[in-house]
């Protein structure tokens, strides 16, 4: 190879390199109520951030030469609140024009430039879990995503090390999906046969695979590539963890046997309003539970739901979040937490970890973030009360220990990019019912998904 | 002489009288009781007259019949001791579609919405279901009375506000009614609406004309209506109260430039009871709003801005910025099924600028004036409905408990579909054999 | 390889010159149209031969179609027609580094029985790699003379269809009896672009990203399993005849490259994603925001195409009252219009060399929008080398064009003054050798009125309110649609098409009537798998129409919103 050659793949593997490195800060917050999530709340307690990483928790700590102090006296910090269920930051939701399309992903449509990032910092939360919507069965990969907002590359905002998950949907969403095009499946017995078919015929592409691998001679022909059954192999192999879009107890317990057969451990279940039905089921098993605080009604499957949902799926030891799937609710999600004190009297630690650590073992990044403990990484919120009060105003938020979110110095006007052919007066008018794009891919009957799908 | 038939009904009696006392325990139907009631020792949020730091209140044939620090305690009043407590004014939402809605994406189980463009003849009242599963559990988050409204059309239909506890509509009317008309936007719409500003205008100038035409039928309707040989004309007839300022008029106006065409319109008309609702740019004109003298109806406080580029918490601000501008201000969450959430809205609106006591006002005393039920709810004074209800604490407080409830004098149970769930399910019986796995593993 | 692409290419064009001088030979031409010699002597002229090198009074002499002498004391062959050129610029015809130009849009896929399954047909899908550019050429297109009139000789021309529509061909700008005559060279890239199929899979840029990967990697195996097959076929199995992966073999052997439609920088980075996960040789094209990728476009050293097609520069408030609010909205705008405008001087800052492609521009707006990037920081040169040179280096073709200087294709551009100021105007254009004349006219260059055959059909018509091409606005849920609607009369009947932007197939208009200013008209289009019948009904007002769609589908209507502009002169 020339030198000349070499130089350039060098050069260019700096500068990839150089690119993909996101900023990671150091600061000393001061003096605040630390809610710790893990370990109790420690008053008048400094933090030290160094490297984008949680190095020090204590009293009187000093500020190295060179690291900013924020002052935290009177305030309340806690660990940056993480959002198991959005769909903000995506340029497309649903690959909804088949039943099973485990091959697409998330992480090829994130979208860093929705200002709804932002507005979710300024509600204190630095990591979402990006989802597939819930049009068919097996949907499509989600991504783990923190909120680096500003960056504009898309690769920029990966939660990096975070495993892959993907989206399954059970229910009226994919039966209503079925109905409407004349197919299967049209019934939650369909549904389970879809999986359980799925998953047969993943057994069998591995086998075919395996046999191809273990084939030692040089004239082997490989077998048809499938990203889509590779993908249920990876499910299968525990690669990818299973989010699944349910509502009613009897689907949800049945996705659990499905599952036992199959030998998957690992199972979130999204929504999951009537999970209190079988809290004892889901604890036995293991799976855990990411719910609204207090949406229902919208659709028949909800309509038997109870605001005491996460309550009820604690007290049974379910391991459960609380998620927003808007870019409404996903500024107070520490509001959404302090529900469940009105409704089942939680503790304020656990109230606070639905929307912290529960979220963080679900998406299995808990080792990294959902509490404040050293060698964490300094992804944290700042509020001006106990942010589980309904006057808790978010005042700064820290992503690797930079700060993305200061309402001291909030600009307002915070878009990334402008279309410069727009009228600078475009008025929205905000209604919950046009804020619920998992349903959007969901409702084969609205035109929303109809049309979106031209894109 | 007993028959057959008399022994099988005794043994039957003796079957199931044991499986329905139980079922009784387990499901026991709760009901409402009125009567002569005496709360006490508790903070009592007057809203009108401040805070009595322990009090009493008197409650009888409905209606709050004293209250006050040193309140007698009839004898043959039922006392309940709610030392500790904070009783609080039944809250009012300004907007809602309690009632008219049950399950969201299922139409056949909503009734607000007619077909046309011009239905203000609609009745709200008459759709009220009083057995919607959504009431009980609004009302035990202490929102006693909405505003309960068609949607859809430019003038969609007839308004009213109900207390949430009756079994007919009447039971739960609660006294007054009003037209909603939607004022044509040329600010663009929903979040998939996106025109030209020279192309919204025009659509705004077409749809006002349809309006406009409406209204002067309505007034020409007005001058000849006592003549034989007028027509009968049931949307015209609909405007005519409004037209003579007999009945209040609700105009849905969002963008700050629709506002202020709103408030062009308004004058222009002459109307006498204009509240205009949503509001949701407010914060751009409040000090024009001010002026005009209107009242308004905002929300849903927790909501996104209505611009790209506005700032995050616009909307949380909103209600504040209005009220601070000298605006009466009563707030809205526009929902069905979470009315429940009213005071959370007015607990955001408290935080970013309005303060908790403007806040308080916003759903209790503001609302019951502005539509029209001051007379009846809104604070807790002598004469007043009883709609009441009493708390841990702070009701805008996430964590706080509503524990009882007064509603037009009749104590109302603190159930509802959702609490019996909760009790059936913290501990379901029979749980899971530990003996066994939960989930049977099919062995391959 | 890139030798052997060339010497392909320079059998091609022998070939065409036996075709045409064969039938030039073979025919008389009782139109007079033909011209008398195909060698002329450009004389007297400033010949700028390329970026940056200028000559002054200088002949340009062409014949068989290449340019065989410039300079300063050149002989002038006998046969020549001699053209005095004083005050006249000449240069290099341009080359579009991406555009559909020469293309025939072919008829909608009519939608197959099934399409909710997780293979749909590949015609449906949009997966024809396998095909080529070639079969929707058709040189009676407007296009060619269009753009060629815009000082365009060379289109890098790239097929219709969605995810995968076929290869790209290098086609010269010039009129022909016979399609062969003008393709410079075949199936040069093979062409992607982000656009799913309705309601089918891939539906979207989800189902397409994973598509991509997935027939790849497919294509990768068949090449192996084929070159396996090819050394000894004895015991194994026949490789499947698949066309989809083997029109992927030269890409994946990198003799071939991806051309990617991307417009936005999210689909930049998306094409650039894929090109890393699967190591072809990729080149993008129609880019209109890469100013934030500065650094790794230059790391990645991919050929970029920006997009001619500029943001129309917003217009502000006139207003003496506006809000200080309004005032910075305005000011965030401007600074994003700039973005747009400037970013061909930030690429030529940090050192890219980039093409421009006309994809979704029109002719006329070419010149305008390149002095809008010269304004906003472009030098002269650098444009010129965008248009001429940059393009032949990317696209192979630097041996032949891209410059006026010896044995090159006898590609020039004729002006009036330099090119790039706001008074020249195209004079002549010499494509292949062949000269092509334009009206110049005295005064405003804006004023310039089409010659196209184009524009006479749509005067015959234009005193109708209805007939002709309307640019509609179609607001749905999933975002605007835009597209032409066009309304032909015929014995007092309307007929009419609809086209859309998106890549979804043209669909008939049906049941169009107009009475006293109201036109309905309806259609269907699919909606995730779903026919949804559309009906439109709405007033026209001179130019304008504002309509109400009602959409239905499976029983539900939703009330959507159609306005359209009627395009006139």
């Amino acid at each position: 190879m020339k030198m000349k050659n070499i130089l350039t793949i060098l050069l260019a593997l700096f500068s990839t390199m150089a690119l993909a490195q996101v900023k990671k800060g150091d600061v000393l917050i001061k003096g605040g109520t630390v809610l710790t999530v893990t370990n109790g709340t420690l008053e008048n307690t400094d933090v030290l951030v160094r490297n984008g990483k949680i190095s020090k928790i204590g009293k009187n700590l000093r500020a190295p030469r060179g690291v900013e102090t924020v002052d935290a006296t009177g305030k309340f910090v806690m660990p940056g609140i993480i959002d198991a269920h959005s769909h903000i930051a995506g340029s497309a939701i649903n690959e909804g024009t088949s039943q099973v399309t485990a091959e697409v992903s998330m992480e090829d449509v994130v979208n860093p430039l929705d200002v709804s990032i932002y507005r979710a910092l300024a509600g204190g939360v630095t990591s979402i879990h990006l989802m597939h919507g819930s049009a068919n069965v097996i949907g499509g990969q989600n991504e783990t995503l923190k909120l680096r907002y500003g960056y504009t590359n898309p690769d920029d905002l990966r939660f990096e090390g975070a495993p892959r998950t993907i989206k399954f949907a059970l229910g009226e969403n994919p039966t209503r999906g079925g109905r409407s095009r004349g197919i299967q499946p049209q019934s939650r017995m369909g549904v389970e046969n879809m999986i359980r078919n799925s998953f047969t015929q993943a057994v069998a592409y591995k086998k075919k695979w395996d046999a191809y691998r273990a084939d030692k001679s040089a004239r082997k022909v490989a077998p048809e590539y499938d990203l889509r059954m590779q993908t249920l192999v990876d499910i299968m192999n525990g690669d990818v963890l299973v989010h699944c879009h349910s509502y009613r107890a009897d689907e949800i317990y049945m996705l659990m046997k499905v599952f036992s057969d199959f030998n998957i451990p690992k199972l979130t279940f999204q929504h999951a309003n009537e999970a209190y039905k079988v809290a004892p089921e889901l604890a036995a098993f293991g799976a855990s539970a990411s719910v609204f605080a207090d949406w229902w009604a919208y659709k028949l499957e909800v309509y038997y739901s109870t605001a005491y949902n996460a309550a009820i799926l604690t007290n049974n030891g379910v391991t459960t979040s609380i998620n927003s799937d808007s870019g409404e609710l996903i500024r107070h999600l520490f509001h959404e937490a302090a529900k469940t004190q009105k409704y089942g009297n939680l503790s304020d630690d656990e109230s606070l970890a639905l929307i912290t650590l529960n979220p963080a073992k679900q998406l299995g990044i808990d080792n990294r973030v959902g509490s404040i403990e050293e060698g964490k990484d300094a992804d944290i919120a700042i509020f001006d009360g106990h942010p589980l009060s309904v006057y808790a105003i978010p005042l700064m938020t820290f992503v690797d220990g930079v700060k993305y979110f200061d309402k001291a110095t909030d600009k307002g006007d915070m878009r990334l990019y402008v279309n410069p052919e727009s009228s600078i007066e475009e008025v929205m008018i905000y209604d919950r019912h046009d804020d619920h794009r998992c349903l959007e891919g969901a409702n084969a009957l609205n035109l929303r998904e109809l049309f979106s799908n031209k894109k | 002489m007993k028959n057959i038939k008399t022994l099988f009904a005794a043994f039957l009696m003796l079957t199931i009288i044991p499986l329905l006392s139980v079922a009784q325990e387990d499901d026991q139907v709760m009901k409402a009781r009125s009567g002569k009631f005496a709360l006490t020792n508790a903070k009592i949020y007057t809203v009108t007259n401040g805070i009595i730091e322990k009090g009493t209140i008197i409650i009888n044939n409905g209606v709050i019949e004293a209250v006050g620090a040193n309140v007698t305690i009839p004898a043959d009043a039922e006392v309940f001791d709610y030392n500790g407590k904070e009783i609080y004014p039944g809250m009012i939402d300004g907007g809602t579609t309690l009632g008219l809605a049950e399950i969201g994406s299922i139409s056949e189980a909503n009734d607000f919405r007619e077909f046309g463009q011009l239905t203000p003849q609609m009745q709200a009242l008459t759709a009220v279901n009083p057995n919607s599963v959504s009431i009980p559990v609004t009302r035990v988050s202490g929102v006693t009375t909405v505003w309960t409204m068609p949607r859809g059309g430019a003038l969609a239909g007839t308004a009213a506000s109900i207390n949430l506890f009756g079994y007919t509509p009447d039971q739960m009317f609660a006294g007054s009614k009003g037209i909603v008309m939607t004022f044509p936007s040329a600010g663009g719409g929903r979040r998939f609406r996106r025109l030209s500003p020279e192309e919204a205008k025009k659509r705004q100038e077409r749809a006002l004309k349809t309006i406009n035409e409406a209204w002067d039928k309505a007034e020409l309707y007005a001058k000849i209506e006592n003549s034989d040989e007028v027509r009968s004309y049931p949307e015209i007839e609909a405007l005519v109260p409004v037209v003579k300022g007999e009945m209040m008029l609700f105009i849905e106006t969002n963008s700050a430039k629709d506002i202020l065409a709103t408030i062009e319109w308004v004058k222009e008309r002459g109307y006498k009871q204009v509240i205009l609702t949503g509001v949701s740019e407010g914060w751009r004109v409040a000090d024009k709003i001010a002026e005009s003298g209107l009242s308004v109806i905002t929300g849903p406080v927790q909501a996104i801005p209505t611009r790209q580029s506005d700032n995050y918490d616009a909307a949380y601000a909103n209600p504040g910025i209005m009220s601070k501008a000298g605006v009466k201000v009563a707030l809205r969450t526009m929902e069905a099924e979470n009315v429940r959430n009213l005071p959370y809205h007015a607990g955001f609106a408290a935080a970013y600028g309005m303060g908790r006591e403007e806040a308080l006002k916003a759903i209790t005393i503001n609302a019951a004036e502005i539509l029209g039920i001051s007379d009846q709810v809104g604070s807790i004074e002598v004469g007043k409905k009883a709609n009441i209800f009493v708390a841990t604490g702070d009701p805008f407080e996430t964590a706080t408990k509503i524990t009882d409830l007064f509603i037009d004098g009749y104590k109302v149970p603190m159930t509802s579909r959702q609490i019996r769930l909760y009790d059936e399910f913290l501990n379901r019986t029979p749980g899971v054999d530990k003996s066994k796995k939960a989930i049977d593993i099919k062995k391959r | 390889m890139k030798s052997f692409r060339m010497l392909r290419l320079h059998f091609v064009l022998l070939l065409s010159f036996i075709a045409l001088h064969s039938t030039a030979l073979a025919q008389s031409d009782p139109s007079g149209k033909s011209a008398v010699t195909r060698t002329y002597a450009i004389k007297n002229a400033t010949v700028i031969s390329k970026p940056g090198s200028e000559m002054k009074d200088a002949t340009v002499v062409i014949k068989n179609g290449l340019i065989v002498n410039v300079g300063k004391n050149v002989s002038i062959p006998d046969d020549a027609e001699v053209i005095d050129a004083s005050g006249l610029y000449v240069y290099a015809a341009f080359i579009d580094g991406m555009a559909n130009t020469g293309a025939k849009r072919p008829e909608s896929i009519p939608r197959p029985q099934n399409i909710f399954t997780p293979d749909p047909p590949n015609d449906y899908a949009g997966i024809t790699p396998e095909n080529s550019i070639i079969s929707q050429i058709d040189i009676k297109s407007s296009s060619l003379s269009s753009m060629r009139k815009a000082g365009f000789g060379i289109s890098h021309s790239v097929p219709y269809g969605r995810m995968l529509p076929g290869s790209s061909s290098l086609i010269l700008l010039n009129d022909a009896d016979h399609m062969d005559e003008i393709v410079l060279s075949k199936d040069v890239s093979l062409y992607a672009q982000f656009v799913g199929a309705p309601g089918a899979y891939p539906g979207n840029i989800l189902g397409i990203m994973a598509k991509w990967r997935n027939l790849y990697r497919n294509a990768v195996n068949h090449k192996n399993h084929t070159e396996l097959y090819a050394q000894n076929p004895s015991g194994l199995p026949r490789p499947v005849n698949d066309r989809v992966s083997m029109a992927f073999h030269p890409v994946i052997g990198k003799s071939k490259s991806v051309m990617f439609d991307v417009d936005d920088m999210l689909d930049v980075r998306r094409a650039m994603r894929l090109q890393k996960d699967l190591g072809f040789n990729l080149m993008i094209a129609g880019v209109k925001q890469a100013w934030d990728m500065i650094d790794e476009l230059k790391a990645s050293n991919t050929p970029i195409f920006l997009s001619l097609d500029l943001p129309d520069e917003p217009k502000e408030n006139k207003d003496d009252d506006k809000s200080d609010e309004v005032k910075a909205l305005e000011e965030k705008r401007l600074e994003a219009y700039k973005l747009y405008v400037s970013q061909a001087a930030e690429l030529q800052k940090a050192g890219i060399k980039f093409g421009f492609s006309t994809k979704g521009t029109r002719g006329n707006k070419v010149k305008a929008n390149v002095m809008t990037m010269i304004e906003n920081g472009l030098s002269e040169a650098d444009a010129l080398a965008a248009l001429t040179t940059n393009a032949a280096s990317m696209l192979g073709l630097d041996k032949v064009a891209g410059t006026v200087e010896n044995g090159k294709i006898a590609n020039l551009l004729v002006s009036t003054a330099p090119y790039f100021t706001k008074k020249s105007q195209i004079k002549m254009m010499f494509i292949d050798g062949d000269r092509h004349d334009y009206e110049v006219k005295e005064k405003k260059a804006k004023k310039e009125k089409s010659t196209d055959s184009k524009a006479s059909e749509t005067a015959s018509t234009s005193n109708d309110p209805v007939a002709g091409d309307w640019s509609y606005a179609f607001i749905t849920p999933g975002g605007e649609e835009n597209g032409k609607l066009t309304f032909t009369k015929e014995n007092g009947k309307y007929t009419g098409v609809m086209t859309f932007e998106d890549g979804t197939p043209d669909t008939d208009l049906k049941n169009v009537n107009y009475r006293e200013g109201e036109l309905a008209f309806d259609f269907e289009i699919d909606g995730g798998g779903q026919a949804v019948q559309v009906v439109v009904v709405g007033n026209v007002d001179g130019k304008n129409f504002e309509g109400k769609a009602t959409a239905s589908v499976a029983g539900q209507s939703f009330e959507l919103e159609l306005t359209a502009v009627k395009d006139g002169k």
